[in-house]
């Protein structure tokens, strides 16, 4: 009997096991996946001339095994181990609704591959819903929050810029990794030009100058390699691997298996209470049941949604704590892969040195400082760099002498911009049980979601923004894709068990507690009762947070 | 044309080994024809290998820095025919090598490799220019400035990925990264603006 189980090791999992175990509490992480070791395991010493077949997995095993995978930027030779095989961990979609569900199975989830970018929701996101009716309200303001995105920023490390910017309120950062000149310059004509838009550092959850309690844990300053989703020896980023387990294991009330497939939880219709979780061995495929006195769903929004959904009984017959219905539904992902690409002529003659692990942000001004002609809004990442050889010499005419001479040139600056906009909360958005199973036994999950109106106008502005903005830095435009990618490939799913404040329409508290189940807490992605166009990570860990110490409290209290 | 998708695995292989299999082998350098001997498990028989080699040396020749063949180009690129290439993609790369042999056959009446350096940079550099002008239907594309793809789009895409691939091959390597460009696998510090001298190289690696 544990005091505490966390489901999942991800990002929401490791900072949930961390302050659990901080709390006093004995904990148990259960991961489906296999143990990776902190550094030895990583793949981040391989030089570019050792990776195997020049970093590129073989064709017709990346066809076969990551049809849906492959998709993702960060795929490679050397990262390969970290994404599920496809061909083994298959899920279902409408034909002409594809959604790409990009996973790691392994100790430490997506915390290892994840892009580290760490922005705060404001206080328009948890007013948005209550503002223009999509969604149901959240039963927390920005404020309820605030201190518990001051305690993760601390402890993960962030670095950025402080800006006073309402609709991107300032953390408790380290020194940014500042703009190169050609940034500074763009920055510069934008902010002239279009009065309320603000080009700044991206704020990333790496270590630029590393503190004595990120030292404690082993962890180092950023090397600049960007070599970050092969994972970091340095410990530089934030993953569960180099930061929140260690922090959670040193209490000595940590425990994790791996391994172990969560087929559900397990509810006590005498007491109203969850007792346990319900395992399946990856290997011997064996069942076995953990119990604990609170549980933690920390396993992924579509994942959660697919343990919630199993667990059904006489008291939930459509699964645990879905008394409303809302489990499964309110499926987002951000507006993504709309990307405006322009040259800076003019850019200034410098250079930079080393690969910092982040580049600009240009946070959300549509429906803040300027009007649109839909609801929420969009922030855009990007950079203006001298691209490298792959882009100067790849697919390009041109072979011999003139070719080394073109890769050794520094190539003109390059201002890439892609947009990441809030997508609404659609209850027709919805994760469902197939009939089919996996070789587990696991009801395989049945993904039914589309951008909607608001989404591609959105897309629309992206775009149109973005050009504006090249032109206004004096630059030309190269490209602008205004069709979002397939949803999914944002890799920011979440909604699946939304936060609210009511029991009828929403399947948590304003504490991440069940409506249904009092000693059941979720704090991953599929809490969030609207998207915000930030990047949510931040949020899942503050919550999460947040969640564990009142869940402490209520256990010592003897109230749950 | 080839209908690739209608061939089957075994067909494509087979296809493939009668493409290369009619290269003869010609008068390479000394340290390409070493290499060819040293390779542990050639996939591509020595006349094909002695043709790839031909190519990617004049694709990227020695200058005042090393070039392919010293970098282990053609050994790396065999390696991807036998670990990462696909059925298709081995016809495709073997047909591109096939249509430059039969080019130089046709103009000079020898193998490719059989050529004198410069005869093969003249031959090579406008079969260079033709086949990577944007093919009619896909206007534009991969003619952005931050093509990642492999010769998507061009007239002759198997010309292009082949191309692509030697490219990706040489600047990935160490004489390249560190005699051609510039590059450290830990820089250590971020520096957001330093001076351009004469001595500047790009960095040989990054996000694009």
């Amino acid at each position: 009997m544990f005091d505490a189980i966390v489901i999942g090791s991800g990002m929401s999992g490791g900072i949930a096991a961390k302050e659990l175990c901080e709390r006093g509490l004995k904990t148990l992480v259960i991961e489906r996946g296999r143990k990776i070791e902190h550094g030895a395991d990583y793949t981040d010493w391989m030089q570019p001339w050792e990776t195997p077949n020049a970093n590129m997995i073989p064709e017709e095993e990346l066809a076969s095994d990551y049809a849906v995978q492959r998709q993702c930027y960060a795929v490679s030779a050397a990262t390969q181990q970290y994404w599920v095989k496809d061909s083994e961990h298959p899920y279902t979609t409408p034909a002409d609704k594809p959604f790409a569900w990009i996973r790691g199975y392994h100790l430490g989830g997506r915390s290892l591959m994840w892009g580290r970018q760490s922005y705060r929701l404001a206080p328009i996101d948890f007013e948005a819903n209550a503002k223009d009716g999509h969604g149901v309200d959240w039963p927390i303001r920005y404020d309820d929050l605030a201190p518990w995105y001051d305690h993760v920023e601390r402890f993960i490390g962030v670095s950025g810029s402080k800006e006073g910017l309402d609709q991107l309120p300032d953390g408790e950062f380290l020194p940014p990794f500042g703009l190169n000149d050609a940034e500074i310059q763009f920055k510069q004509a934008v902010e002239a030009k279009f009065p309320g838009r603000k080009v700044i550092p991206g704020r990333v959850a790496n270590l630029s100058h590393a503190q004595p309690h990120h030292e404690e844990l082993g962890r180092t300053s950023c090397q600049n390699r960007s070599l970050c989703e092969r994972g970091c020896t340095y410990g530089a980023y934030h993953s569960s691997l180099s930061s929140s387990l260690p922090a959670a294991e040193r209490t000595g009330n940590l425990t994790i298996v791996t391994d172990a497939i969560v087929h559900s939880i397990v509810h006590d219709p005498k007491t109203g209470k969850a007792t346990g979780v319900r395992v399946i061995d990856t290997h011997t495929k064996k069942h076995r049941t953990y119990e604990a006195k609170v549980i933690f769903g920390c396993a992924s929004t579509i994942g959660t949604a697919q343990i919630l959904l199993n667990s059904k009984s006489q008291a939930f017959p459509t699964g645990l704590a879905n008394s409303s219905d809302m489990v499964g539904r309110n499926l987002m992902d951000h507006v993504y892969a709309v990307t405006v690409v322009g040259v800076l002529p003019g850019g200034p003659n410098s250079y930079y040195h080393g690969r910092r692990p982040t580049g600009l942000y240009i946070p959300r001004f549509r429906n803040v400082t300027e009007n649109g002609d839909f609801l929420r809004g969009f922030g855009y990442q990007g950079a203006v760099l001298r691209p490298g050889w792959r882009s100067t010499l790849l697919g390009k005419p041109g072979i011999g002498a003139e070719l080394k001479k073109r890769g050794r040139g520094l190539a003109p600056w390059v201002v890439a911009m892609a947009g990441f906009g809030e997508m609404l909360p659609n209850p027709d958005n919805r994760v469902t049980l197939s009939d089919k199973t996996d070789q587990w036994g696991m009801p395989i999950v049945h993904i039914d979601c589309a951008m909607g109106e608001n989404e591609h106008k959105i897309a629309e502005q992206i775009v149109a923004d973005g050009k504006a903005m090249i032109q206004a830095a004096g630059g030309f435009v190269l490209s602008g894709e205004s069709k979002p990618g397939v949803p999914g490939l944002g890799i920011h799913e979440m909604g699946t068990a939304r936060m609210g404040k009511d029991p009828k329409t929403s399947v948590l508290n304003k504490f991440n507690q069940a409506h249904d189940v009092p000693n059941l807490f979720i704090t991953d992605g599929s809490a969030m009762t609207s998207s915000g166009c930030q990047n949510p990570s931040l949020t899942y860990m503050a919550l999460s947070a947040r969640a564990a110490d009142h869940a402490a409290k209520l256990l010592k209290e003897g109230a749950i | 044309m080839l209908d690739l998708p209608s061939l089957d695995r075994r067909a494509l292989l087979g296809r493939a080994a009668l493409l290369l299999g009619v290269t003869a082998a010609g008068g390479l350098s000394a340290p390409a024809l070493a290499e060819a001997a040293a390779r542990a498990k050639p996939f591509l028989a020595a006349p094909a290998f002695a043709l790839l080699s031909a190519v990617a040396d004049t694709i990227i020749p020695v200058t005042d820095t090393p070039g392919a063949v010293e970098a282990r180009v053609p050994a790396l690129l065999d390696g991807l025919f036998a670990n990462w290439a696909s059925a298709e993609r081995k016809v495709e790369l073997a047909a591109a090598l096939t249509r430059i042999d039969a080019r130089a056959q046709s103009e000079h009446g020898k193998p490719f490799a059989a050529l004198a350096p410069e005869v093969r940079t003249t031959l090579l550099a406008a079969h260079d220019a033709e086949a990577l002008k944007p093919a009619p239907k896909d206007k534009g594309v991969g003619s952005a400035g931050l093509s990642l793809g492999l010769g998507t789009g061009a007239t002759d895409p198997g010309y292009a990925k082949l191309k692509d691939l030697v490219i990706i091959l040489y600047y990935s390597s160490e004489i390249a990264l560190t005699q051609e460009l510039s590059y450290e696998h830990a820089p250590g510090e971020w520096k957001p603006s330093i001076p351009i001298t004469p001595d500047t190289r790009p960095q040989g690696a990054g996000p694009y």
